[in-house]
């Protein structure tokens, strides 16, 4: 598509912030302005990069889910893990990914806390924490 | 709708006041932030003889409420610190019914000409920086330093005991995130489990904890003076490196982590602080309720992407916490939780 949707609404926001919260008299509307103009922008950071993440995420999560359950001694989580990690993604549409990466998440939640509780090494559990959060991190202009 | 507020709100102010020709003008709503409605206007009222005409906000309680805080505490520390002598609006009228407005409210002094630093801002401040951070930690320090009983707020919510204060707010916070969580949030689970079985050591006192001290909950004149600590609406007993945790969040430093609050180097402002709270400063406590800040940080957006996503609150700054603030703490905390 030409334009692109980010670009739509990296523009769109430019002109909020730009021409039309200056013009705007009272305080709180132009207060409120360059917030929805901030939503905005980041908006179009998730609009090319939203199905990337998600996809990224649930795959790291069923990698880790993969090479931990050997080591995991509740057989019931094991299995859980195991059949988790079997799985993927079948639809690229954000609902899809969003509710995968839901159960993926409280299945890594127990996985933390079983390890945790065992004395275990949670370090690979963090390398994958840290690339979730950072995925999901975004910019502002100053 | 304004209208109609000001022809509510004068005869109830000339009542308090006791100014039976008070008027009102320009009331007019202004940003401060999404947990109460925020209005300026202009009181003229004649007093022994004289015309008064002075600026005055008023803060309404939402239809719903990014956090459920007690307006009472407010205006409760708005007058214990007034008094204090730091820089805090002085507190006019605090009205807890909703008969005058439909919903609780009070009404405080404005401080005028004055601006608040935005978080959106890399250099919000500019040159005023380092006068401004010497303030702003000076008064981090005064409020750490004030006896919570002499100021008249030793009953305030919160926790007496020393050695529990930290579990106190660790439960508090976690029972938010109970609630209002709408999706797995890992990130602050393992922040919780991690809080609870690293303890801090007992708060070396008890005080009043702002709750919300930062960039964006002070005013500034043009000549970098801090003119009005705001938002106590969270205020609450506890250990002072609760504030002194949450001043120096990275997300409140506009990008520069080794400048807190975006003003002057980390070394100098604890320097200040611990100079003005009379107390000695334990880094590794200090390390426990840094974790701890962002930790509440999470609570506090996880509880505003519900009140956005449920429609109770659809305030852009709900919106905008939820989803900017909430990705910058969990990749704070992992950050240093995946570290240790």
């Amino acid at each position: 598509m030409n334009p692109e949707i980010d670009q739509i609404l990296n523009l769109s926001a430019l002109k909020l912030m730009t021409d039309l919260a200056p013009a705007m008299g009272a305080q709180y509307d132009q207060g409120m302005t360059q917030v929805v103009a901030a939503l905005l922008i980041m908006s179009a950071q998730e609009y090319d990069r939203a199905a990337d993440v998600r996809a990224a995420e649930n795959a790291d999560m069923r990698v880790l889910f993969a090479e931990l359950a050997p080591v995991v001694g509740d057989a019931d989580l094991r299995r859980e893990l195991e059949e988790a990690s079997a799985g993927r993604d079948e639809s690229l549409r954000v609902s899809a990914l969003n509710a995968a990466n839901e159960r993926l998440r409280r299945l890594l939640i127990r996985l933390q806390v079983h390890i945790e509780d065992s004395g275990g090494d949670t370090r690979r559990i963090w390398e994958v924490l840290k690339a979730m959060a950072g995925r999901r991190t975004l910019v502002l202009p100053g | 709708m304004n209208d109609d507020l000001t022809a509510r709100l004068e005869p109830y102010l000339a009542n308090i006041l006791g100014v039976p020709d008070l008027e009102i003008a320009n009331l007019a709503r202004i940003p401060g932030g999404a947990s109460r409605e925020t209005y300026r206007f202009r009181a003229r009222y004649m007093r022994e003889g004289t015309e008064i005409e002075r600026g005055l906000i008023l803060r309404r309680d939402p239809p719903a409420s990014l956090i459920e805080t007690e307006r009472t505490t407010e205006f409760r520390a708005y007058r214990a610190f007034h008094g204090l002598g730091l820089p805090v609006p002085e507190p006019i009228a605090l009205e807890e019914g909703t008969e005058v407005l439909d919903r609780p409210f009070f009404v405080m002094e404005e401080i005028e000409n004055c601006q608040v630093g935005s978080i959106l801002s890399s250099n919000p401040y500019g040159e005023m920086r380092e006068k401004i951070g010497r303030q702003f930690f000076s008064n981090l320090g005064r409020i750490a330093r004030a006896d919570v009983d002499e100021i008249g707020l030793g009953n305030l919510e919160g926790e007496r005991d020393p050695e529990k204060c930290w579990s106190h707010e660790v439960e508090r916070w976690e029972k938010v995130i109970d609630e209002d969580e709408r999706e797995p949030q890992p990130i602050a689970r393992a922040a919780l489990r991690w809080l609870k079985r690293n303890p801090p050591p007992p708060a070396q006192k008890i005080a009043v904890v702002h709750g919300d001290y930062r960039t964006g909950n002070f005013l500034y004149d043009a000549g970098g003076n801090i003119r009005a600590i705001l938002d106590w609406e969270m205020a609450h007993l506890g250990d002072p490196l609760e504030d002194l945790g949450w001043a120096i969040d990275p997300l409140w430093s506009h990008g520069d982590p080794s400048r807190p609050a975006g003003t002057i180097p980390r070394g100098e402002a604890l320097a200040i602080w611990e100079k003005e709270s009379g107390l000695k400063l334990d880094t590794a406590a200090l390390a426990w309720w840094e974790i701890f800040a962002s930790l509440k940080g999470l609570a506090i957006w996880i509880s505003a992407a519900r009140e956005y996503a449920e429609m109770r609150n659809a305030d852009p700054v709900n919106a905008f916490s939820g989803w900017f603030c909430l990705a910058f703490h969990n990749k704070v905390l992992a950050d240093r939780l995946g570290a240790a």
